[in-house]
């Protein structure tokens, strides 16, 4: 579960803003607050909203239907106090909550495999995900496609729901029947299929796939969205089967793009190390090597290949930065200078930076970080499920992409850390285990940067503050040079532009 | 802040300058916040002490290991302790470390500084001179500590300390026989307040916590020391057990966090004795060493301390 001081006064203070606002103009912004056309918003990896049938609904005067409100009516007379609990809680939103529970999912799983007794390292196993070292290792590119496909997989799997919802328009339980209990706020939304057990099965399937370990919370979570919903009084027994049945349905197809997306090869091998240092050599370059006892191979050397969301591998490579300063040229010379300067004296607020940013093990990585930055904007935003889900699929999309993008400079570069070039150089935070140029916390930040500042753009100055302050702290900590960080925010900015150019694109944003 | 060499030479000055403000000499008793000792009326006892603690091998949870990114993890301290006897049965005491960190081998970057001050008052609750086993003393002390400096304690093992407020109970039960053995038995429930780290989220105890303030798990001392305490030689073997009842474990092949279930016992022993011709200054050695615990390192401990004590407002009549 997650603990947490500070959002729970935040929460109550956009709710009222929101309640305030639908108060004054409730007719007007009822429609478009339900994004009732997001049915026609395109498809990100589905090939359009009907690729998963939903079968017609039962009428609401059927038998079927009518004993449905007689057990829900009958459930509702046995609440507990843990349901009710379950009722606040997903209450707030299924995209939230998820992606608040995968956050934690990708801390837990953030550890590196321990090194064995004879200087080697075991990799984790997905199919066998509890032996030890557990799968995953949820570092960071891992950390970015994981998100990413839970959030664009919500994301498309909710706009195929919607397109069912306002093609069949099935009324909510409580406004069909005034004896069952609103325990939410209405909202006019058609129930069929439901949101919630739309949301339920495609997140769990993804969950369960990219992090098998934790099936267990998994599974209950799910099932208890799915009974928060009928307890609410916002869905049927059918409305529920309909719902789960089409979210597991977009879980299959993004579970088999994600067999076939390079993330099984991702890991490299050691040919591979050694082809990368022997051509770095070639180049006249001081070729990477992991300076952690015993050496651990490179985190993810072929990530880089991983199939992107909103790039084609020749955009890829098309961005990819120009090569870093040369390993003996006056100009690395100095920068290493710069960095051995700031370790040696940094102020307490630069410390600050470092740890603030650190997002090293045990954290939800620079990925989570951002979505830790945008989640309260987007519940400021008073978004709906749908519109809810595209914030943080554009935002999750565009830092997979970033992950591809600078995992593919650093090992088409092979470039040494500061520490390697200089062993004067001691860090104020762990040195990540992989080729330095560029920055994997600028990259990911100027991405997410371009895209909060595209859907927020009233907070842009924030983000691109928080974008440089996440950049400059690889530099305060002693693990990268200003090259890498400059770079990797040009790169990031860029790569963030192409999930931009789809969002002005996608129909959501369109006037109404 | 990564400068140690000037600080210490500031901590050495200092602790000389304290040690050479002379006035009248007293008997070369111990002091600390744990023994069964009493400052007379005007005493005053102050000193330096300079403490090494080294471990290369931890326990990340209940698992011992070295770290080939850590090699040998090596804690240094200067230590200015000051003892005031304020009535025969009221004292004050407290201390100030500046503390510097390194480790022998991978590539992280030492941490040192000024620490926390502490400041306890410590109070004589019964005393009864002429009991069949000598003297027997019961005392009751509150201690309180702050850190001085905004140091970070999100960098374990490497941070100074964990920049948390702590208070904390004592009760220590003292028997001093005629011929000079004596036992002190003490113990200590120490709260610490919430830590505010630099970043907004942690994980700890198997839960994403969206938040920058750390809870702390209260810490419970209890130490015995026992041997001998005559009016210029004090020699003893001490045995502690420090022990946290919550706080989260290291998880495997994961930093050590601030609020980790910081278990350990300890072993050791303490020396004073006069120095010839200078006494009252005294030397004061001891050494621990950790045999066995939990999220904490198996450290060899040595500290070598110049004490004095002296009658600040001079010798009062018997």
């Amino acid at each position: 579960m997650l603990s947490d001081s500070r959002r729970s006064f935040a929460r109550p203070v956009a709710c009222a803003l929101v309640l305030a606002i639908a108060a004054s103009h409730a007719p007007e912004l009822a429609a478009a607050g339900n994004d009732a056309d997001a049915g026609t918003w395109r498809m990100i990896v589905m090939t359009g909203p009907a690729q998963i049938a939903v079968a017609p609904p039962a009428s609401t005067s059927s038998a079927d239907y009518q004993a449905e409100l007689t057990a829900l009516k009958a459930a509702q007379g046995r609440l507990t106090r843990a349901q009710q609990r379950a009722i606040d809680y997903w209450g707030r939103g299924g995209v939230v909550c998820w992606n608040e529970i995968m956050l934690e999912m990708v801390a837990r799983a953030d550890l590196p495999p321990p090194p064995n007794a004879d200087g080697t390292y075991s990799a984790p196993d997905a199919n066998n995900p509890f032996a030890e070292p557990q799968f995953p290792f949820g570092n960071p590119p891992y950390a970015a496609r994981a998100y990413s496909y839970v959030s664009v997989a919500q994301f498309d799997a909710l706009k195929a729901a919607w397109y069912f919802k306002y093609l069949y328009n099935r009324p909510s339980p409580s406004d069909v029947d005034g004896g069952v209990r609103a325990l939410l706020p209405t909202n006019g939304l058609p129930a069929y299929p439901s949101e919630a057990a739309v949301l339920s099965g495609v997140t769990a399937e993804l969950l369960k796939l990219l992090f098998p370990t934790n099936v267990e919370e998994i599974t209950r979570k799910a099932a208890e969205q799915r009974e928060a919903a009928l307890l609410s009084g916002r869905a049927t027994a059918s409305d529920l089967a309909a719902g789960l049945a089409l979210g597991n349905a977009v879980a299959a197809l993004f579970t088999a793009r994600a067999a076939s997306d390079g993330m099984r090869t991702a890991a490299g091998s050691p040919a591979l190390f050694a082809s990368l240092a022997a051509a770095a050599t070639a180049r006249g370059e001081v070729p990477w090597h992991s300076l952690e006892s015993p050496p651990r191979p490179p985190m993810l050397a072929a990530f880089g290949n991983v199939r992107a969301w909103m790039m084609t591998p020749a955009d890829i490579l098309n961005e990819r930065p120009p090569a870093p300063p040369s390993t003996s040229s006056a100009l690395m010379a100095r920068e290493v200078e710069e960095v051995r300067n700031a370790v040696r004296k940094p102020t307490r607020e630069q410390i600050a930076l470092v740890y603030k940013w650190s997002d090293g093990v045990s954290t939800p990585t620079p990925p989570g970080h951002w979505n830790m930055i945008a989640a309260p904007h987007i519940a400021a935003g008073g978004f709906s499920e749908v519109r809810t889900a595209r914030a943080f699929a554009l935002l999750n999309m565009t830092m997979h992409d970033a992950a591809v993008g600078c995992w593919d400079a650093k090992f088409a570069y092979y470039n040494p850390r500061p520490s390697q070039m200089d062993p004067r150089i001691r860090t104020i935070i762990g040195l990540p285990n992989f080729p330095s140029y560029t920055s994997g916390h600028s990259t990911f930040s100027a991405a997410a940067a371009e895209v909060l500042s595209y859907l927020f753009p009233a907070a842009a100055p924030e983000f691109q503050a928080l974008r440089d302050e996440a950049a400059i702290s690889r530099l305060y900590g002693g693990i990268h040079y200003r090259s890498d960080i400059e770079v990797g925010k040009e790169h990031g900015s860029r790569i963030g532009g192409y999930t931009v150019s789809f969002a002005r694109t996608d129909g959501a944003d369109l006037p109404h | 802040m990564f400068s140690p060499r000037a600080n210490r030479r500031a901590w050495v000055l200092v602790s000389m300058a304290v040690a050479l403000t002379v006035v009248r000499p007293g008997s070369a008793r111990a002091q600390t916040i744990d023994d069964g000792v009493m400052m007379a009326r005007g005493e005053l006892f102050t000193g330096a002490i300079y403490t090494h603690d080294q471990w290369n091998q931890y326990w990340e949870g209940g698992l011992k290991r070295d770290n080939g990114n850590i090699g040998t993890l090596t804690t240094q301290s200067n230590t200015v302790v000051g003892v005031f006897g304020v009535t025969n049965r009221l004292n004050l005491l407290s201390n100030v470390p500046y503390i510097w960190t390194e480790a022998s081998r991978g590539v992280l970057h030492g941490m040192n500084g000024v620490q926390d001050l502490s400041i306890a008052a410590k109070y004589s609750l019964l005393e009864r001179q002429e009991s069949p086993v000598g003297a027997l003393r019961l005392i009751g002390v509150f201690a309180a500590a702050f850190p001085l400096t905004d140091y970070t304690p999100d960098f374990q093992p490497l941070s100074i300390g964990s920049a948390s407020t702590r208070l904390s109970w004592r009760g220590t039960a003292s028997m001093q026989g005629r011929d000079g053995t004596f036992v002190d038995a003490s113990g200590a429930f120490t709260w610490r307040s919430n830590v505010t780290l630099d970043r907004p989220y942690y994980f700890t105890e198997d839960q994403l916590h969206m938040t920058d303030e750390v809870s702390m798990p209260p810490v419970l001392d209890v130490g015995v020391m026992g041997g001998f305490r005559g009016p210029r030689l004090m020699a003893a073997a001490t045995v502690g057990v420090q022990h946290m009842s919550s706080g989260g474990d290291i998880r495997r092949q994961d930093a050590p966090f601030v609020s980790n279930r910081m278990n350990a016992l300890r072993v050791g022993g303490v020396v004073m004795y006069p120095l010839p011709k200078l006494d009252p200054l005294a030397v004061r050695v001891s050494y621990a060493y950790t045999v066995t615990g939990r999220n904490v390192g198996q450290a060899n401990t040595v500290s070598f301390g110049l004490v004095y004590r002296f009658y600040l407002l001079g010798r009062p009549t018997p």
